[in-house]
């Protein structure tokens, strides 16, 4: 397109300015879409400022206490090394605010989240590395098995308001809404682990009797020790999804177009799957993106009770450790990802619904 | 052929709430004339909606017909079959619905499923009827009854609801209420969200269908001018009952029931002066507290004694018309 | 004579204040005693308020570490029995109360008067103020703030209930300022702001006259809701073992019960008595806001 232009602008004089237009129109057209990438990378670009103010913060000289540890471990003289810290921290306290800034999007723009100051050769990168695959492992199948347990159930009881399934689920809703989730897993493991000792409290095999890898005993003894994570986050969520779900069918079931449906003589099997789920469902998949997007920064004190060793617990452990730079890395990843699922779910919404206008 | 394509035979319908129950309709008998448009006038809360939804045994919940029978006079090319609505097994009932009697809403903006596409809503309503056409068979018909309506099919198949107009889509609907050639058609208050060319299109639409048709079609609305320019045949309801029944010009003309009086009182475009336009003093009654005898009498300028105490009867007048009101007992 | 004279107009007018605000408080509380859940919630929030006043007071917190002491079973002097260090549970659990409730009401009121003041700004205004608002309140939305709150604990140092309260209302009005948007956005088109417009008032009056009240119960709404979240938070920062300024803070407690070690059943049962405080206070505190709820949208009473 870029090229075809500049052949136009060649032979016609007028042909830039009419790009122009038809870029502004390309814009135009697609205005939904680049509002809300622009405003995500606005999101994004101030949540950077926020964090790069937070680091600030950090007490002493980081990048000292970074190029001791360099000195004596890689033999630099102390310039050389400090040097080396800086470039590796993207940070240099005698640098002004400006210039501190800038080298610090700089390394985010290149993928280096943060380096360890504390332990050479850590970083925010490595950790995301090795840690997420086991976040995102036990928190996506808790959000999964709730969100399809929430979703039946909700819509099951929504169509039979006075019925008994109706009150225990309401009686769920109340009490699963009161107890926070990681209390939850700390009866959970209180109970299980320590007192009844059935399931494992910390890590995520068992290095000592199973080898990682595509075998069955593996498999098991990953299983055994995510049960209880993935168990005491299930519970709290899926009272949250049957409440969703059952107050979105309500709504749907009240609607027009179910007693005009019923009038022109479906049959109940049709209004449920094609009126009633699909349409109550449309906002509940805007949630669950919204939702899974939250997972890439870990549950922290979900992992941390269960010494489950994800993104959180990782956080958990580096804050204790004051390893801060690392910590600021993980948490700019997982905001980052927050924000890039939220756009992925705002960009794919009109696709599902046909009433949200798309470009 | 019988003259009645429906006869509604003291019928009551009941919603049980929690603490005490609803009667929205009470005792109530009428006829819906076969070819001929009847209209149902009366205030909101009058139980006009309920009547009309209790013909295809669509009561909203937990409403349901307490006592009386509805027949449906049922006139195939093989012969005539009397249908009792309330006899029907849930089966049935869905196959007769829509095939038999099928309705305009009242809410036509929002009848529709806002994520499938009219094309998709008008094949599955084919294919749930049990109807073995082809693609091209279904697609046929849905363009010969959206350009009878005169809409520009190609357009409006495509197109999820929100992206048609609110004439548009009461055209589609009306359309929709034709797709399995019913014998009667309900119209609930079909034009109350339109524009008032959009409404006398649509009404000049229904007469053309009627006409042309021959489907007979209950109307119901509270607009007294729409009844006098386009029914055959007028029920006055009023808190749950029938008041006055009969062919519009005698109603109309006779004004027998003080209930009809006032309505067609309050309507300006028949009387022609403003000035002599008065409203109904009152306000309509409470369904969960019935005034005792007639339920009319607390606004009725004629009100004695006995319409305090007693429930009028419903009496026979010549021409078939009916009327329940103590004044009319000779 | 003169100052008598004074002090008696002095003292019926506040009277007549107190008795305002006693007819106001009166009208509050009968539309929320009509609600049996309401009524409830409220009674339990109220009980524990009054333990934290009052209970420190009857049953004074000693911080005497007295190891033969350890571990003592339940007794009419230990109610709920002693903890590794001799030291009372019943005792530590009062006087946490009111550390616990002294960081929940403070983050409430600040986010509320945040929350309130940015939405009603961002709502009522428009234009660019709105825009720019949003974009901050999308910022907090966005980020994780459990992570944030742990990297600010450990980076400040937070010794007391208001600097927490400070910390976490940075995150909680964020939430509430969208939602007073939304309701300031559907008043200021309904009928009578309209009206109000076009009969010139001035914005002030349309403001705290017209939409504040009709704001009021969402508010309440919502003051109860960031208490159940402040609570949360603060307990869970403390479980990370971080801001533990007071040792007999629940969060506190729970941490250290779990540091002694949760194989042994006394640390266990030491920890169930916060964890179940915090349970009952979350409990009240979502009835009471569902209650309100109800009161306040009727319609909503039918599910």
């Amino acid at each position: 397109m870029e090229e075809k232009t500049w052949n136009e602008e060649a032979k016609r004089p007028s042909a830039f300015k009419r790009a122009g237009r038809a870029v502004l129109r390309f814009f135009k057209k697609n205005e939904y879409i680049f509002s809300k990438i622009g405003f995500s990378l606005l999101t994004l670009a101030l949540t950077t400022i926020f964090l790069f103010f937070l680091l600030r913060q950090i007490p002493g000289d980081i990048v000292d206490i970074y190029a001791q540890q360099l000195q004596y471990s890689r033999g630099l003289p102390y310039e050389r090394a400090y040097e080396l810290a800086v470039q590796l921290l993207n940070y240099n306290p005698n640098e002004n605010i400006f210039a501190a800034f800038f080298r610090y999007v700089g390394g985010l723009l290149r993928g280096e989240l943060g380096e360890s100051y504390l332990q050479e050769g850590v970083s925010a990168n490595l950790l995301i590395e090795q840690r997420l695959p086991w976040t995102l492992f036990i928190s996506s199948v808790a959000l999964f098995i709730s969100f399809f347990l929430g979703v039946a159930i909700g819509g099951y009881v929504a169509q039979r308001r006075n019925g008994i399934a109706n009150k225990i689920a309401s009686g769920y809703i109340a009490v699963t809404g009161a107890i926070p989730d990681y209390l939850m897993a700390l009866l959970m493991v209180t109970l299980f682990a320590y007192q009844l000792k059935i399931f494992p409290s910390q890590n995520n095999f068992d290095i000592f009797t199973v080898t990682p890898g595509f075998n069955i005993d593996f498999i098991l003894n990953v299983l055994y020790h995510a049960a209880l994570p993935i168990l005491s986050s299930a519970i709290i969520q899926t009272g949250y999804w049957i409440m969703q779900m059952r107050g979105s069918c309500i709504g749907i079931l009240g609607s027009d177009y179910i007693f005009s449906a019923r009038a022109r003589g479906l049959s109940e099997r049709t209004i449920r799957k094609k009126y009633m789920n699909k349409n109550a469902l449309l906002p509940l998949v805007a949630s669950f993106g919204v939702a899974f997007g939250g997972l890439f920064g870990g549950s922290v004190l979900l992992e941390s009770i269960f010494n489950y060793p994800g993104i959180g617990l990782e956080i958990t452990a580096r804050i204790t450790s004051k390893d801060y730079v690392v910590v600021q890395g993980l948490v700019f990843f997982s905001a980052a990802m927050i924000i890039i699922v939220n756009l992925i779910v705002d960009l794919i919404y009109p696709l599902i619904d046909p009433r949200v206008k798309r470009g | 052929m019988t003259e009645n394509i429906v006869t509604i035979r003291n019928v009551s319908i009941d919603y049980p709430l929690r603490k005490y129950t609803l009667r929205a309709v009470t005792n109530l008998s009428m006829d819906i004339k076969r070819g001929k448009i009847t209209a149902l006038v009366g205030e909101s809360g009058s139980g006009k909606t309920t009547l009309s939804s209790s013909l295809i045994r669509c009561i909203s919940e937990p409403g349901k017909v307490a006592e009386g029978e509805i027949v449906f006079y049922d006139t195939t090319d093989e012969g005539e079959k009397e249908i009792r609505v309330n006899e029907l097994s849930e089966k049935e009932i869905r196959q007769f619905r829509w095939a038999k009697i099928s309705m305009v809403f009242q809410a036509a903006q929002s009848a529709l499923n806002p994520v499938m596409t009219v094309r998709q809503q008008l094949y599955e309503t084919m294919t749930e009827h049990g109807l073995t056409l082809s693609k091209e068979q279904m697609e046929e018909r849905c363009k010969e009854l959206l350009g009878y309506v005169q809409l520009d099919s190609e357009r409006v198949l495509n197109s999820y609801p929100h992206e048609l107009s609110g004439g548009m889509k009461q055209r589609v609907m009306i359309a929709f209420a034709l797709l399995l050639d019913p014998q009667l058609v309900i119209l609930d208050e079909p034009t109350t969200a339109l524009d008032v060319i959009t409404q006398s299109y649509i009404f000049q639409l229904l007469k053309k269908i009627n006409e042309e048709k021959h489907i007979s079609m209950l109307l119901m609305t509270h607009d007294i001018s729409v009844v006098a320019r386009f029914a055959d045949y007028i029920g006055v309801m009023y808190g749950g009952r029938l008041m006055e029944y009969g062919t519009v010009d005698e109603v109309f003309e006779k004004r027998r029931h003080p209930y009809t009086e006032g309505l067609i009182g309050a309507t300006p475009s028949i009387i022609g002066d403003i000035g002599q336009m008065k409203p109904i003093e009152g306000s309509p009654p409470n369904l969960l507290d019935m005034p005792s005898g007639c339920v009319f009498h607390p606004r009725c300028p004629y009100c004695q004694e006995a319409c305090m105490q007693e429930e009028p009867q419903t009496y026979q007048l010549q021409g078939g018309a009916t009327c329940k009101c103590h004044l009319r007992r000779e | 004579m003169e100052k008598t004279k004074n002090k008696s107009a002095f003292l019926t007018k506040t009277l007549e204040i107190f008795k305002k605000i006693g007819r106001g408080i009166k009208i509050f509380f009968t539309k929320m005693y009509s609600n049996k859940k309401s009524a409830i919630g409220f009674s339990i929030i109220l009980l524990y308020v009054i333990v934290a006043i009052v209970g420190p007071l009857l049953f004074p917190y000693d911080s005497t570490v007295n190891t033969a002491n350890k571990y003592l079973a339940p007794s009419l002097e230990h109610p709920f029995g002693t903890d590794w260090m001799g030291l009372d549970v019943f005792r530590q659990v009062i006087s946490g109360t009111s550390s616990v409730l002294q960081v929940a009401f403070f983050t409430a009121f600040l986010s509320i008067a945040l929350g309130t003041v940015l939405g009603i700004l961002s709502g009522y205004v428009g234009g660019w103020v709105d825009r720019v608002i949003m974009t901050i309140v999308n910022i907090f939305l966005s980020v994780p703030s459990f992570p944030v709150y742990l990297m600010m604990a450990a980076l400040f140092t937070i010794e007391t209930p208001i600097t927490m309260a400070l910390m976490i209302s940075i995150f909680s009005w964020a939430g509430l300022c969208r939602a007073i948007r939304v309701q300031v956005i559907s008043l200021k088109e309904s009928d009578f702001i309209q009206i109000c417009r076009v009969m010139n008032m001035s914005t002030g009056h349309i403001i705290f006259k017209e939409i504040m009240p009709n704001l009021f119960s969402y508010i309440a709404v919502n003051f109860v809701l960031i208490l159940r979240g402040s609570i949360l938070a603060s307990v869970g920062i403390m479980l990370v073992g971080l801001a533990s300024y007071n040792p007999t803070d629940w969060g506190v407690i729970i941490q250290a019960a779990r540091m002694r070690g949760l194989m042994n059943v006394n640390n266990v049962i030491i920890m169930l008595y916060p964890l179940v405080a915090i349970l009952i206070f979350q409990i009240a505190a979502l009835m009471l806001s569902q209650g309100l709820d109800e009161t306040i949208n009727p319609r909503l009473k039918v599910l």
